[in-house]
């Protein structure tokens, strides 16, 4: 064996153990969430099923376990999330913006303070941040007596906004400050020079230069505050955010449901990043070829080569693919060969199940207990241990405490 | 429609650093003027005080008669172009040149003509649609051009705005800028360190040097007749002779020299006595090889180091007897295959192309 297809076998072996760390709890438990027993397993596998998706399911001793679309706790929980995210983002990506700016206007040592300060609230843990806003709002809310006030400053969802982009406006403003350093500040004083305002200046030049900037970190925003808990969990109050609400259920006991909605969340942002990425690459085609009629027209005819034909590309992700759609069919045959689908197969195993149920029910009941075996039996009743402390010479060598 | 631009008495102090000190400069509406010196002399300083960019610390602008004290950039009847230009990257050709009319609220319809009419101008019809990435150097600085003259300004300030371009094009556009300064007939006020940028384009330049200015006059005053050896060293190549004063006939004077004596013309504006200090000044190109029949004033041996070929003069580098370095130049028409190193030669040059001042500081090449 060469060396070098040495060192490729280990670098193959490496990123698929990287790559296997990093998804495979993501792709066992949305392989759950379509298996129709009530605890999130892929072995044993009972039927394929969409139920966690649906209306989830009334188990054979009444108990209701709700999927996704039954579960009320659930929806409301994401709207509060949803309701809080769009108010983070409109109050951190303005608040990052200027605190950005306002770096670019301040020289040499005030700004490395002002800078520190600024990335601080990312270093507080969140939990302090949660319990420092609902501290300082339960003052405020207690000044007013019964109104307004006292309705917003213990309003979890209100708090929660606040406390969140606390740190998340952290984060806008480093986004910010990357791009601006990228400024050339000459465009503003061009702008200046041509007569435009400073309001001028800011909305034509600055804000359409920062665009890419203002969009990520609205992203960004709306992430950390989608998926934050543990600022949430003390600011939130009486309501729920989407974490909460799962955080609560996991306390229950796990179910499919969560499985379910795990995968939901993973595929809206895989399509999302697709789409992004769509897109991206379109218009940046479009750019290479105004260019290349640009040095078209500017070259001279001969430099240009007019044979030159674009080859067939095999894409490179062709084999993750191909692994995907090959593992893909092996389980869905697996499934059709065994009937492991339908309804007919999720009746068929909760009969089997409300008879195991009933037998031990059965079981329980033939070896009622008796009153002797209730107050120890042979092995743990009371007579057994009883005398321990009655022996006299248990503690005759005991000198005492003093 | 051209404006006066007056700088009384203007200073511009960063703490204790004087960038400009005591500038006086009157430019009449409609000239050609630039501001020539070595970078960090203060020049991009002064352009910044007449924009509006930095009020001076000290004395006044004045533009048509009215002072300009704390009248910001976006209020003053100049345009500036930025040595990067500045365009907006984000805009096409016409929205950046329509751009000074779009902050001023006119209509859409009326900044499209006014575009085209300026891309015209600068000979890029059609074009206006274009993003600024596509254009190439040359185009980019028409645009520049064209967007500072949308507004109509009654001065153009331009802060070497042909730096980044290569050779071939830079001479290109000396000769357009030139071109669309007499078309449009405002006030252009030109920043540069290339001495052949400001000699070609401009009515006067104004030298200047540690934030002072040195000398104004029309370009080839000050080329003919330096006021400081700082103005002779750096307007053009000049070979410094050193020495002292010997003897004054009106306005030929003879310098006593470790290398011989020679005849130079002194500057009425700066009398020499005798006994003085000085240095004269000879240009390369006015150091001759003396053929049969020609009576030089001066004459002067020298022995030849080495040459270089730059394709329409020969330059030679030569040593005097003292060991002092100089250099002349030889037109490709006159043949000098006979020259090589270790050549023994005697030059010859005319008092009237020689100048002659009082000794002070040179500018360093």
């Amino acid at each position: 064996m060469k060396p070098t297809y040495f060192i490729n076998f280990m670098m193959g072996m490496y990123i698929f153990i990287f790559f296997a760390y990093l998804f495979g709890p993501l792709i066992v438990m949305s392989i759950t969430a379509f298996n129709s027993a009530e605890f999130p397993s892929i072995s044993p596998w009972e039927c394929f099923s969409f139920r966690w998706f649906n209306e989830g399911k009334i188990a054979y001793d009444g108990q209701h376990l709700a999927g996704l679309l039954s579960d009320w706790r659930l929806h409301d929980g994401i709207i509060s999330s949803l309701i809080i995210g769009a108010g983070v983002v409109s109050l951190s990506v303005p608040i990052g913006m200027a605190a950005a700016i306002v770096l670019t206007q301040v020289r040499s040592q005030l700004r490395d303070i002002y800078y520190s300060i600024s990335i601080m609230p990312v270093l507080f843990p969140g939990v302090i941040i949660g319990i420092s806003t609902v501290v300082l709002w339960d003052r405020i809310a207690g000044l007013g007596g019964d109104g307004f006030i006292s309705d917003v400053g213990r309003n979890g969802i209100f708090l929660t906004i606040l406390a969140q982009t606390c740190f998340i406006s952290t984060y806008c403003f480093l986004i910010f400050v990357a791009r601006l350093q990228r400024f050339d500040q000459t465009q503003e004083e061009a702008a200046l020079d041509l007569g435009a305002t400073q309001t001028q200046v800011f909305f034509k030049i600055l804000v359409p230069y920062l665009m890419p900037a203002i969009a990520s970190a609205a992203v960004i925003a709306f992430l950390f505050s989608f998926e934050n808990y543990n600022t949430t969990v003390f600011s939130i109050l009486s309501d729920q955010t989407l974490t909460t609400v799962i955080a609560s259920k996991v306390r229950l006991g796990i179910s499919p449901a969560l499985s379910a909605l795990a995968l939901t969340i993973i595929a809206l942002t895989i399509i999302a990043a697709v789409t992004y990425e769509i897109l991206r690459r379109r218009s940046e085609k479009k750019y290479a070829q105004s260019q290349e009629i640009f040095v078209k027209e500017k070259a001279a005819s001969g430099r240009i080569n007019k044979e030159y034909k674009v080859g067939f590309k095999v894409p490179k992700g062709i084999v993750a693919i191909l692994l995907v759609l090959v593992f893909a069919t092996y389980g869905a045959t697996q499934i059709v060969k065994n009937d492991l689908y339908g309804q007919s197969c999720i009746d068929a195993a909760d009969q089997e199940k409300k008879s195991k149920f009933l037998e031990q029910l059965q079981t329980l009941e033939s070896n009622e207990l008796t009153e002797e075996e209730l107050s120890g039996g042979s092995l743990g009743g009371t007579e057994d241990y009883g005398d321990i402390f009655g022996d006299p010479s248990l503690f005759q060598d005991f000198g005492g405490f003093d | 429609m051209s404006a006066d631009v007056e700088l009384n008495n203007v200073s511009v102090t960063f703490g204790s650093f004087y960038a400009a000190k005591s500038v006086n400069v009157k430019i009449n509406g409609g000239e050609f003027f630039s501001f020539l010196g070595p970078s960090g002399c203060g020049k991009t300083t002064l352009l910044r005080a007449i924009s509006g960019f930095q009020d001076p610390s000290e004395g006044s602008v004045l533009i048509d008669n009215k002072d300009m004290f704390g009248i910001g950039p976006n209020k003053r009847p100049t345009s500036l172009i930025f040595q990067n230009l500045a365009l907006f990257p984000l805009m096409s050709v016409s929205e950046n040149i329509a751009f000074s009319l779009e902050v001023r609220g006119i209509s859409k319809k009326d900044r499209q003509k006014r575009a085209d009419e300026l891309l015209e101008l600068i000979a890029l019809e059609g074009q206006g649609e274009k993003k600024v990435h596509q254009l190439s150097g040359g185009q980019k600085q028409r645009v520049a051009i064209a967007r500072a003259l949308a507004v109509e300004p009654k001065v153009l300030l331009l802060d070497e705005p042909l730096s980044a371009l290569d050779l071939k094009l830079r001479q290109r556009m000396r000769t357009e800028l030139r071109e669309i300064q007499k078309r449009v007939n405002i006030t252009f006020i030109y920043i540069t360190h290339d001495q052949g940028e400001a000699l070609t384009m401009s009515d006067r330049i104004a030298v200047m040097n540690e934030g002072e200015i040195e000398q104004i006059g029309p370009c080839d005053e000050v080329y003919n007749n330096p006021l400081t050896p700082f103005v002779a060293t750096f307007v053009g190549e000049n070979n410094p002779l050193f020495g002292k004063v010997k003897e004054i006939n009106q306005n030929k004077v003879k310098i006593e020299t470790p290398d011989g004596d020679f005849l130079s013309t002194m500057n009425e504006n700066k009398k020499l006595n005798i006994g003085d200090e000085a240095i004269a000044f000879v240009r390369p190109e006015s150091l001759f090889i003396p053929r049969d029949g020609d009576n030089f004033d001066n004459q002067i041996k020298v022995n030849i180091e080495s040459f270089e070929f730059e394709g329409n003069i020969k330059n030679f580098y030569a040593t005097l007897s003292s060991g002092t370095r100089i250099k002349f130049s030889i037109p490709n028409a006159i043949d000098t295959s006979s020259i090589s190193s270790g050549t023994k030669l005697q030059l010859g040059f005319e008092s009237i192309k020689s100048s002659i001042l009082p000794k002070a500081q040179l500018a360093i090449d």
